[in-house]
C-alpha cells in the first residue's frame, strides 16, 4: 500500500510541482493550500507523512504540535524558506525528521522521504511487536489464572518428586510447599509411594490415574482422584510432570454409606433365606395340622411361626436401626462394667493366639454416660485391632496387650491400649480411621476402626495414637463422663453389633 | 414299600418342615444335622434320595457329597441341594436339582416324585 502524504503549502505552484514529483515515486499525495482544508483532512484521514510549510498560516505551528502529540507516528518533514529554517528547528527540534530549504533540492527530498518511509516501517514493526507482547502477557495472565483457580489440587513435579509449582487450592490445603517432595507433603511419607503415577508418566509419557488418600496440613484426610500429564521441553523430553488431584471425599463418604449397607444386607441374606424357609415350614405345618385335625402339629406350627415372625421382625428392625441416622441412646453405665464387658469379648481371641492380656480396671471410676451397645463395639474393635497387630507380627516371640482404664486430670475416662505387635508407619497411622483403608490385605474390611473412631468422636471423645513400625502401638481413648451438649447425630451404619 | 428320603440341614425348623412334608406325601423321612451325621445315617438307612443343605456347621454339604460319591453303596443316591447360599447351584454339580431357600413346596415334591419313579 502506498504511503499517504499530506502536502501542506500556501504556494500553489510549488505544491503542484512537488505533488507531481513525489507521485512519480509511488506515494499517494494529497495537497492542501488553506488551513481550513488542513483541519478537514487531518480530521478525516490518517496520514503517514506530513510535508508541511509551518509558516504558511499563523496557526500552523501550534496545529503541528497538537498533531505530533496525538499521532506520534506521523512523520513530519518541514519545508521552509532559508530565513525561517532556524526558527522551525527551534520550535520543532527532533519532532521533525527533516528540514528542507525552499527551493527544494530534489535529492534532499528523496532522502527525507526514504528516511520517513523507514521510520514508518520500523514503527509498524514495533507496533506489531508490542501488540503481540501484550497479547502474550494477556495469555500468560489467563493461563496463570486458570492454573491458580482450577478447583483441584495441581502440582508440578520434577524427577525427584520435588514440587516446582502448586496452585492456590493446593497451597491452601497442603501449605506453600514448593521445593518439598510430593510424598512428604501429601502423605507424610519418607519415601516414594508404590505405584506412583508421576513416576510412571516420567517413564512412558502417558497420563496415569490413581486414587489416593492424602493428609492436609490441618491433618484432615481426603480421598483424591489423581491424574498426571507430562510437561516436555523443546526437544520433546519430559522435564516435569503435572499432577492434578480431585477431591472426591464426599462422593466416597456417600458410597461408603451405601456399600456398608450393602455389605450388611449381603451378609444377612443367608440368614433371611433360612428364616423364610422355616416360616414357610410353619405355615405348612399349620395348614396340614388343621386339615388332619392334629392339635399337636397346629400348636407346634403356631409356636414356630411366632418364633420366626419374631426373628424376622428383629432382623428387619436391626437393618432399619443401622441404616437410619439416629441419635445415640445414652445410658448411665459403670465404667468398670463397660471395661469388663469389653475385655470378656476379646479374652478368648487373645488366648487363642497366646497373647498375654494385662488388664487394669479400678473399681472406683464411677459411672459414665454412653450408648453402651456402640461404645462396647467400638472398644472391642480397638482391642481386636491390637490382637491383629500382635498376630501379624512374626518377629517377636511373646506378645502382650495392656488395657488400662483410668481417670485423667480433665475428669475424663481414659482407656489406654498398648500392644507390642507389628506397629504402623506414618502413612498407616494417618489413614487408619479412614473408611475402607486396611493394612490387613484381604483379612480386613477397612470398616472396623473407621466405625470405632466415629463412635468415640460422636461421644465427644478423642483418640490419640503412637506407633512405631516393628515395636507396637498405643491408643489413648479419652471420653467425657457426661453427654456433651453439642452431640452430633450419627449418620453411618454399623456393620455389626 | 415307602421310599426313604434323608433330610440333611442344620436348621431344626427346616428339618421338621421337610420331614412333615415328605411323610405327608407318602415317603419315609430321616434326618441329620450336618455332613458327618448325614453320612452315618445314610450308611445305616441307604436312602433313595437325599436333600442336602450346603452351609452347615461342622461338615458342610459338598464334602459329604464327595464322601457319598466315593462310597460304593451310596454313590448312586440322587441328591437335591436346598440352600440359601448364593451360588449353591455350583456347589454340587451332579445334584439332580438345586433349590434356593425359601423353596417352592410343589416344585420340590414334583422333583422328588420324578426322581423316585
Amino acid at each position: 500500500m502506498p504511503k499517504k502524504i499530506l502536502l501542506i503549502n500556501g504556494d500553489q505552484d510549488l505544491t503542484a510541482a512537488l505533488k507531481l514529483y513525489i507521485e512519480r515515486q509511488q506515494y499517494d499525495v494529497t495537497c492542501v493550500t488553506t488551513f481550513e482544508a488542513v483541519l478537514q483532512k487531518l480530521a478525516k484521514d490518517i496520514w503517514d507523512i506530513l510535508l508541511v510549510d509551518p509558516f504558511f498560516n499563523d496557526e500552523m505551528v501550534s496545529c503541528l504540535e497538537v498533531i505530533k502529540k496525538n499521532c506520534p507516528h506521523v512523520q513530519i518533514i518541514v519545508l521552509a524558506q532559508r530565513d525561517k529554517l532556524d526558527t522551525a528547528m527551534d520550535i520543532f527540534e527532533s519532532n521533525v525528521i527533516h528540514y528542507l530549504e525552499i527551493p527544494i533540492n530534489s535529492k534532499a527530498l528523496d532522502l527525507a522521504l526514504i528516511a520517513a518511509s523507514k521510520n514508518i516501517l520500523r514503527n509498524r514493526k514495533f507496533d506489531r511487536y508490542s501488540e503481540r507482547l501484550s497479547a502474550l502477557h494477556g495469555t500468560q495472565d489467563l493461563l496463570n489464572q486458570l492454573f491458580e483457580e482450577v478447583p483441584c489440587y495441581i502440582s508440578v513435579q520434577d524427577r525427584n518428586f520435588r514440587i516446582t509449582a502448586a496452585n492456590r487450592k493446593f497451597r491452601q490445603h497442603f501449605g506453600n510447599q514448593v521445593g518439598g517432595q510430593c510424598f512428604e507433603i501429601y502423605k507424610y511419607r519418607t519415601s516414594q509411594c508404590h505405584d506412583c503415577p508421576v513416576a510412571e508418566t516420567f517413564q512412558d509419557g502417558e497420563s496415569h490415574s490413581t486414587e489416593e488418600i492424602v493428609t492436609s496440613k490441618f491433618g484432615k484426610q481426603y480421598n483424591v482422584l489423581t491424574r498426571t500429564a507430562p510437561i516436555r521441553n523443546e526437544k520433546g523430553e519430559i522435564t516435569q510432570v503435572m499432577e492434578m488431584s480431585t477431591n472426591i471425599t464426599q462422593i466416597r463418604q456417600l458410597q461408603d454409606h451405601l456399600v456398608s449397607l450393602g455389605l450388611m444386607l449381603g451378609s444377612m441374606s443367608h440368614g433371611v433365606k433360612g428364616m423364610l424357609t422355616a416360616l414357610d415350614g410353619g405355615v405348612y405345618q399349620l395348614e396340614t395340622g388343621l386339615e388332619k385335625k392334629d392339635n399337636n402339629r397346629v400348636l407346634k406350627a403356631s409356636e414356630q411361626i411366632k418364633t420366626m415372625a419374631n426373628k424376622i421382625k428383629n432382623m428387619v428392625l436391626e437393618i432399619l436401626y443401622y441404616a437410619k441416622s439416629r441419635e445415640l441412646q445414652y445410658e448411665e453405665m459403670r465404667v468398670d462394667t463397660l471395661a469388663e464387658n469389653v475385655v470378656s469379648s476379646v479374652k478368648s481371641m487373645a488366648e487363642k493366639y497366646d497373647i498375654n492380656l494385662d488388664i487394669s480396671i479400678p473399681k472406683n471410676l464411677g459411672k459414665i454416660d454412653i450408648d453402651p451397645k456402640w461404645m462396647e463395639a467400638s472398644l472391642i474393635n480397638f482391642l481386636e485391632n491390637a490382637v491383629d497387630a500382635c498376630v501379624s507380627d512374626r518377629d517377636k516371640k511373646d506378645h502382650h496387650i495392656t488395657f488400662q482404664v483410668s481417670k485423667n486430670s480433665k475428669n475424663q475416662i481414659c482407656f489406654a491400649i498398648t500392644d507390642n505387635g507389628i506397629g504402623m508407619d506414618t502413612e498407616t497411622k494417618n489413614k487408619m480411621f479412614t473408611l475402607f483403608f486396611t493394612s490387613k490385605g484381604s483379612q480386613g474390611t477397612g470398616l472396623g476402626l473407621f466405625i470405632a473412631y466415629r463412635v468415640i468422636e460422636y461421644h465427644g471423645g478423642t483418640v490419640e495414637v503412637e506407633s512405631e513400625p516393628g515395636k507396637g502401638s498405643q491408643f489413648y481413648i479419652s471420653l467425657p463422663l457426661h453427654k456433651p451438649d453439642n452431640i452430633k447425630n450419627v449418620e453411618f451404619p454399623m456393620a455389626n453389633s | 414299600m415307602k421310599k426313604k428320603i434323608l433330610v440333611i440341614d442344620d436348621d431344626l425348623n427346616i428339618r421338621d418342615y421337610l420331614v412333615s412334608l415328605f411323610n405327608d406325601n407318602g415317603y419315609d423321612a430321616y434326618v441329620a444335622k450336618d455332613g458327618k451325621e448325614g453320612f452315618k445315617v445314610a450308611k445305616e438307612t441307604i436312602p433313595d434320595l437325599i436333600t442336602l443343605d450346603i452351609e452347615m456347621p461342622g461338615e458342610w454339604g459338598p464334602r459329604l457329597y464327595r464322601q457319598l460319591s466315593q462310597d460304593s453303596h451310596l454313590k448312586n443316591i440322587p441328591v437335591i441341594v436346598i440352600s440359601g447360599l448364593s451360588g449353591h447351584q455350583y456347589a454340587v454339580v451332579k445334584a439332580v436339582a438345586s433349590l434356593s431357600k425359601p423353596f417352592d413346596r410343589d416344585e420340590l415334591l414334583k422333583i422328588v416324585k420324578q426322581t423316585l419313579t
